[in-house]
């Protein structure tokens, strides 16, 4: 059942999901790659009515590799002029994972499937700033999809979303970590016009820092962190505040929740959300800890950890350290290559100019081991963003 | 100063400018540097991350990377020898 009243603002276009039925004539199975909202969307009701198999995802991401790589598995490229050429698999749709690990995978979903959300919701004005075809931005087209209520509000640019949330009254908005530490920079003003009833982060690692400006900025919102991914699904969702979800929940009979495992420091779900061609228990490659009685999710293994001399340090450790500093809004934290020790901390932040590198090492020296303190520090005038709306942090 | 009006990096960064570097590794952990070339390492508190990160520097200011693998094995025991060995790194031969 499709929740044809609901709102669509779709950059400057107002419409909704009704005004969208057979606004698009598309191939089977197809590959849309578009940065236009209304297209993306015009191609989601036309699955939902039709069942046509189908891939979304923005243009942007779609490099030459990638393209023949579609091509070879038979989807159409519409604005290309490409035909599809093998029969359509009625009702698959295919998420491409975000790459953070690599080159961009398929992953293989049902609409049922990422339709996460079903039961009646108070009713919302949502902002939707993801890129088309990402797992979070499924997630919010299917929650307006499926519930009465869930009006979406796409903005014409991501830079724009604060004076477009203004404008269309938004209620409700979903970002990653690095979205809104660069709202709470960029648009505080603008963040200020807001009557926010919910807050969602997710995406990235959710650390207390965050947490905390966001409850500082919307004392009265609900604020939502999600851990999810194109492979996994929606897995945990946490709505108390706090960075890192209950330890009681690992392990626990998992009925149609998320089983939830942590195994030599990596998470490991089992989810009835995942992907159609993944594992019942995935390893997510996300270093777990567990810290009194939550478990954090610091960053990935791996990618984490950075060879200072021969003893281990945690990136994600180091960046938490940093973003404590009332004065850091943003933080990355890699290893560098360096004489005598291989690699030593380094950093590039922001800040609100009030603090130099000097304080910042400081500040890490007063709270972390010799070795972790950042030994290279870069201060960068704003927030580089990605597409996806993360930072590689 | 480049045809876009940014700073050009420095070719190589003299005795004087490596020294100004290393008082200011030294001073970011509250540390003095003493006068003259001869005072040890180990008595100013000087260690192997403290040099990395004083060859970052470097790095930084001429806008490219040292040649770690170029040089012999060496004693670096003083702040004399620490000066003449990024000096040496600095050379493109």
């Amino acid at each position: 059942m499709i929740a044809a009243n609901n709102r669509l603002q779709l950059g400057e276009i107002a419409t909704s999901w009704a005004d969208l039925a057979d606004a698009a004539s598309l191939p089977d199975p197809v590959a849309v790659c578009t940065d236009d909202p209304t297209t993306a969307f015009a191609a989601v009701r036309h699955h939902a009515d039709h069942g046509t198999e189908l891939l979304v995802a923005a243009r942007s991401r779609i490099d030459e590799t990638l393209r023949a790589e579609l091509i070879e598995a038979g989807f159409a490229l519409p604005d290309d002029g490409v035909p599809a050429h093998r029969a359509a698999d009625p009702g698959r749709l295919w998420l491409l994972t975000s790459g953070s690990t690599g080159r961009p995978k398929r992953v293989a979903h049902t609409l049922a499937g990422l339709t996460t959300v079903t039961a009646p919701q108070p009713p919302r004005v949502w902002l939707c700033p993801y890129s088309p075809g990402s797992y979070a931005w499924w997630q919010l087209v299917t929650l307006s999809l499926a519930v009465p209520g869930q009006d979406l509000v796409v903005p014409s640019t991501v830079d724009d979303w604060a004076a477009a949330a203004v404008a269309h009254r938004v209620t409700a908005v979903s970002g990653t970590p690095t979205f809104w530490r660069q709202a709470l920079y960029r648009h505080g003003d603008e963040l200020a016009g807001l009557a926010l009833a919910q807050v969602t982060l997710g995406g990235e690692p959710v650390d207390q820092p965050i947490l905390d400006a966001l409850r500082a900025a919307f004392p009265t919102a609900r604020i939502s962190w999600i851990y999810a991914s194109s492979e996994v699904g929606a897995a945990v969702v946490v709505h108390d505040g706090r960075a890192g979800f209950p330890a009681s929940w690992l392990d626990r009979a998992a009925g149609d929740r998320p089983r939830l495992s942590v195994v030599d420091g990596e998470l490991l779900v089992g989810s009835p959300h995942r992907g159609l061609d993944q594992p019942e228990l995935i390893r997510t490659g996300d270093r777990a800890q567990l810290s009194g009685d939550r478990v954090l999710l610091p960053g990935r293994l791996g990618h984490d950890e950075i060879n200072v001399g021969g003893t281990k340090v945690s990136a994600g450790a180091v960046r938490e350290v940093l973003l404590g500093h009332p004065a850091v809004r943003w933080a990355r934290v890699t290893g560098r290559r360096a004489p005598l020790v291989g690699q030593v901390v380094s950093a590039e932040i922001v800040t609100d100019g009030s603090v130099d590198s000097v304080d910042l090492q400081r500040f890490a020296g007063e709270r972390l081991a010799e070795t972790a303190v950042p030994r290279h520090i870069r201060i960068l005038s704003e927030i580089p963003v990605k597409e996806t709306l993360k930072s590689d942090v | 100063m480049n045809s876009d009006g940014s700073a050009a990096p420095i070719s190589a960064l003299n005795r004087d400018q490596l020294r100004e570097l290393l008082t200011q590794v030294l001073a970011a952990q509250g540390k003095d540097l003493p006068a003259g070339e001869s005072a040890e390492l180990a008595a100013i508190g000087f260690r192997s991350l403290d040099f990395s990160e004083l060859a970052l520097r470097v790095e930084d200011e001429i806008g490219r990377e040292l040649n770690f693998d170029a040089p012999g094995l060496r004693t670096i025991r003083t702040v004399g020898d620490v000066l003449d060995f990024l000096t040496e790194l600095q050379d493109p031969a």
